[in-house]
């Protein structure tokens, strides 16, 4: 038996994905005394590793890549197209995203590169090009305006999972639009079979000394003349600590970089893993399993210990996190707060009893209301009730758990995980909250 | 003329009806709108059944439908599968009243009658089951039950049935078009003449000529006579199931929806399928999609006797469309025939023959007798049909799995589901990987695909668009709904078919469409997680949004 232990706090975070991670980092960094509650990785541990603000919605289709608009403006340009969008709902403090994003790159300094101005391009298996405003160390030497040269996007042999012609195809599309030239090759990277090794699996066998340096030195025998950048498979390691992007770099005499990844993702692993050594240094404490509790002010429990702050920052993920379900009707579990955000008319008090089929779309992509479905929250990030009011006292959310946004739809993730956590955990840090 | 035939439809009838005049030696081309199977047949129940329903009407139809039973069984030993299946008496002992009693009496009785039909299928004979023994066999069946009859019965992979039917056909020389339509059926002085069609992949047009047209487009017959100044009259009924992520029970069930209506669970691999509703559809055919009701009523249904069902996990609800003869008769004669054919001489389209109805259970006898008619058309004598006696592609010399994943280096489970789909052919596949190791990749681990097996359906089974491989090796159908194997597979096809970039991302997209419709009506718990995942996951690689 585990005595019950009695912890007290300014803030409870609740989640720790981006949202809650960062809520948690920006409440201690203002003097906070903070806990933060996690069950689970949520969605950030699965993200490609690229952060998206939001991808600019007026931007037209051919124009060169330097035409991008900083994010801030491409966020301004979403919220005035999207009512529901958080963005929107923030209104004048939509302002704060280049400040929030610059304190995510500050207190994950070791994995993120430092943002630039524009976002960056960064490819994906099909040669295409997603912009981000933040984006791994190993992944920035990939940015399609960074690479001085041309862009080798180098295949693992007895790998299926990077079709490298394919990529490289695909990215000769944007050399119209200022993109290099790409070429496709093959390397050995010498670990023997690994063509049944799923991606973590190659990950770990690129740790150990000696295999990083080996497939740097096969990038580089592969090399056309002109080569001004390497793409390779995300598989530079699991763990930051074991520095393989920077390994392989140094052996192929030229800058490498991942490519983004679907799941299961190793920059997400990676993500994941730097937030939880980010809170660990902040002194946030950390505590394991689901939480149970009344809200703000109330004894909570999450296994034997007993929590109890004045103010919560809930950050518990949408589907994935756990942070919304779906049993016939939608829930927050929580503190069962209403769930009445999501894209397009169907948000409201009645959203959460509608059926599956009424809050989806028949063509699947655009906006699906069931999927962006979450909590409605006032400008101050506190979280609605169904009169429209304020649900608690000290109460505020932030990530994926608030609705009227989808990454797969609108481009939004990871984002306005950063920016709501970042507004999310200084409200609560301040005594009385908000203003 | 350019063929003997022209054959409309790529469903079990059309392609059965292919292979047979192949066989017999005609110049053939089929035409299918899309793919192999995705009508009717693709979207049954799968039951290769001996028509125990017509015992009462006409005792003939069910001898015929059990020895047919037995044909496939030959034919196709690898795709075929023994499904038991349990009938439990619903009302208590205690307060049974008289009809009750009766009603188990009659049950028995027609079980009983069915038993002598069993032999001509290779079925077992019926048991009576205690209610001991019965939840023994099925724990998850609710208390109350006094006991159940057994009733051995057959499944199939109907898309697979389809594949090789038009595979074997192509192999006796058929032409066989997918993802080509008909427009419109050419006719000329009281005769058709041929086809006009179009390629939706290429946009390419043309007309193929023929005397003898065969219009198997099921449902979507109708609308094509009517293009074409003829009629097809029939009553079209929409039929939807719903797939559950894993087995609820380890028998069929046979069980009665909220309106009486007789409904069943049954196992196929590991999962369970709940079917089906059926109402009359007058809407677009190309446009279906389960209904919130329809999954209601069949969870309903189910949950009545397998509580469990409740709370199970759908991971997709899919459709098909009946076609049921017009007026369906009051008198026994129009009842016992499951099919016509109707000849279109009568409104001036001598030549054109058109079937309504036809069990996929019956397909193959049904295209003999269509083949029968079209040899006469033709004005050729008669050559005696074989589709019952060579096999299907694969149904030779079918391996055992377990032998066969001794020898390569592939799991169990995973040369068990190759020998399923692909019988004979699980060997073939099984090379690939001593040319190339990674093909030994299982893609997806819900539904046990091999990289090869892909490389191998792309190369040998008429694979024109990504979403094929849904139907010929269950691409992006189970549970992970193509999480971890759509990209791979994508980038697989494309290498043996020659895909641009773009190209590859548009029959992703398609493919992602074509689950997304099955999926929209049954979002909910672990599924809706699950729907999460896929889109953020592929949205997040690069698939179009
Ligand atoms: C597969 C996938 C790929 C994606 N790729 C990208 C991408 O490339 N770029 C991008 O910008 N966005 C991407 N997104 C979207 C992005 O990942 C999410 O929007 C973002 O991670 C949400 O962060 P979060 O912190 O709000 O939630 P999560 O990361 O889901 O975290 C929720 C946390 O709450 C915890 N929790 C929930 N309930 C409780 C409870 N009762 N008690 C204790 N803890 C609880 C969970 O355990 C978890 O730790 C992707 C999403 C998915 C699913
Ligand atoms: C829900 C349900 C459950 C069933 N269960 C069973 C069962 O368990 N056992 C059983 O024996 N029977 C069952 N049936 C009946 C059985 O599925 C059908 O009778 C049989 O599959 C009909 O096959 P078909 O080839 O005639 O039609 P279909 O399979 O519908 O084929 C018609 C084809 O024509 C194509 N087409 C349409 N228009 C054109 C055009 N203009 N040009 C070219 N091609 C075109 C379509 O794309 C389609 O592939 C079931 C039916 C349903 C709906």
């Amino acid at each position: 038996m585990v005595s019950p232990r009695a912890v007290a706090a300014d803030v409870l975070v609740v989640g720790g994905g981006m949202a809650g991670a960062i809520a948690a980092l920006a409440a201690r960094e203002a003097g906070a005394r903070v806990v933060l509650a996690r069950r689970a990785p949520g969605a950030t541990a699965l993200s490609s590793g690229a952060i998206g603000v939001a991808p600019d919605p007026l931007a037209l289709p051919g124009e060169p890549l330097r035409a991008a608009r900083e994010p801030l403006e491409a966020a301004r340009r979403l919220a005035r197209l999207r009512p529901d969008h958080p963005y929107a709902v923030l209104g004048e403090r939509l302002g704060a995203l280049p400040e929030a994003l610059a304190f995510a790159a500050r207190v994950l300094a070791p994995l993120l590169a430092p943002p630039l101005e524009r976002p960056r391009f960064l490819a994906t298996p099909f040669g295409t090009a997603v912009p981000a405003a933040l984006c791994q160390r190993s992944q920035a030497a990939g940015d399609l305006l960074a690479v001085d040269g041309a862009l080798v996007v180098a295949g693992l042999r007895g790998h299926l999972g990077l079709d490298a012609a394919l990529a490289a195809a695909g990215l000769e599309r944007y050399r119209a639009r200022g993109g290099p030239r790409a070429f496709a090759v093959e390397v050995d990277p010498g670990l023997g079979e690994v063509g049944l090794f799923r991606p973590h699996e190659l990950a770990r066998a690129l740790e150990p000394p000696g295999a990083a340096e080996a497939l740097g030195r096969a990038i580089r025998a592969a090399l056309p003349a002109g080569a001004g950048a390497a793409l390779v498979p995300p598989v530079l390691g699991l763990r930051p600590e074991a520095r393989v992007p920077e390994r392989v770099a140094a052996a192929a005499g030229i800058p490498v970089a991942e490519l983004l990844a679907d799941v299961p993702s190793v920059p997400g692993v990676r993500l994941q893993a730097a937030l939880e050594a980010a809170l660990a240094a902040a002194g946030v404490e950390v505590v394991q399993g689901a939480l149970q509790g009344a809200g703000p002010g109330k004894p909570a429990m999450v296994g034997a210990d007993e929590i109890t702050a004045p103010r919560w920052v809930l950050a518990t993920g949408r589907f994935v996190g756990g942070g919304v379900v779906r049993r016939g009707t939608l829930r927050e579990p929580v503190l069962g707060l209403p769930v009445q955000a999501a894209e397009g008319r169907e948000a409201g008090v009645d959203l959460a009893a509608r059926p599956a089929a009424s809050l989806t779309g028949a063509a699947r992509s655009g906006p699906q209301p069931l999927l962006s479905a979450g909590l409605r929250v006032d400008a101050l990030l506190r979280p609605l009730d169904g009169r429209g009011r304020p649900a608690a006292d000290g109460l505020f959310a932030a990530g994926a758990v608030l609705g009227g946004h989808e990454q797969a739809s609108d481009g939004t993730g990871l984002g306005v995980a950063i920016l709501t956590g970042y507004l999310a955990g200084r409200a609560a840090a301040r005594p009385g909250g908000g203003e | 003329m350019d063929y003997d035939v022209i054959i409309l439809g790529g469903g079990a009838n059309g392609t059965g009806t292919a292979r047979d005049c192949a066989m017999r030696g005609l110049r053939v081309l089929l035409l299918e709108k899309a793919d192999f199977g995705v009508g009717a047949s693709g979207n049954s129940s799968g039951m290769i059944h001996g028509g125990i329903r017509y015992m009462l009407s006409d005792r003939h139809v069910t001898a015929l439908a059990c020895r047919d039973s037995g044909y496939i069984q030959r034919i196709a030993p690898h795709l075929l599968f023994r499904i038991p299946f349990l009938m439990p008496f619903t009302t208590r002992a205690a307060g049974a009243t008289l009809r009750d009693r009766a009603a188990w009496y009659a049950t028995e009785v027609y079980v009983g009658t069915y038993d002598l039909f069993q032999p001509l299928k290779r079925g077992k004979p019926s048991t009576r089951l205690s209610a001991d023994e019965l939840y023994r066999l099925e724990p998850g069946l609710r208390p109350g039950l006094r006991g159940a009859v057994t009733l051995d019965e057959w499944g199939i992979d109907a898309f697979r049935l389809c594949a090789l039917n038009a595979l074997s056909a192509r192999a006796h020389g058929a032409e066989l078009r997918t993802w080509t339509a008909a427009r419109e059926i050419l006719a000329e002085g009281g005769r058709v003449r041929g086809v006009r069609f179009r390629d939706a992949l290429t946009g390419e047009e043309g007309e193929a000529r023929a005397p003898v047209v065969f219009n198997a487009t099921g449902a979507w017959s109708p609308a094509l006579a009517r293009r074409s100044g003829a009629a097809v009259p029939m009553r079209p009924g929409k039929g939807v199931h719903l797939t559950l992520d894993r087995r609820y029970s380890n028998y069929g069930v046979i069980l009665s929806a909220v309106d009486g209506r007789q409904m069943f669970v049954m196992p196929h691999e590991s999962e369970s399928i709940v079917g089906t509703t059926d109402d009359d559809y007058y809407g677009d055919p190309d446009d279906l999609e389960a209904t919130n009701d329809e999954v209601e009523y069949l969870v309903e249904g189910a949950a009545s006797l397998l509580p469990g069902v409740r709370n199970a996990r759908i991971t997709r609800a899919w459709c098909g469309l009946r076609t049921t003869i017009y007026a369906y008769g009051p008198n026994e004669d129009a009842l016992s025939r499951e099919h016509q054919l109707h000849d279109g001489a009568a409104y001036g389209r001598a030549g054109l023959l058109s079937l309504v109805g036809g069990k996929l259970a019956s397909y193959r006898a049904q295209a003999e007798e269509a083949t029968d008619r079209i040899v006469a058309l033709l004005g050729r004598a008669p050559v005696p049909c074989r589709t019952h006696e060579e096999p299907l592609p694969g149904g030779d010399e079918v391996p055992d799995p377990a032998a066969l994943a001794r020898a390569h280096p592939v799991a169990a489970p995973v040369a068990a589901r190759l020998v399923y789909r692909h019988g004979g052919r699980a060997r073939e596949i099984l090379r690939l990987l001593e040319e190339d190791p990674r093909l030994g990749l299982v893609l997806c681990r819900d539904e046990g695909i091999l990289a090869a097996e892909v490389v191998h359906c792309v190369r040998h089974e008429q694979v024109r668009r990504l979403q094929d491989l849904r139907r010929r090796c269950r691409l992006a159908v189970g549970a992970c709904a193509g999480l971890d194997c759509a990209r791979v597979a994508a980038q697989l096809a494309a290498r043996e078919l020659g895909w641009s970039p773009e190209q590859v991302r548009a029959e992703l997209a398609d493919l992602l469409d074509a689950g997304w419709r099955e999926r929209r009506p049954i979002l909910d718990g672990a599924q809706l997680v699950q729907e999460e995942l896929v889109r953020g996951a592929h949205a997040a690689a690069g698939a179009p949004w």
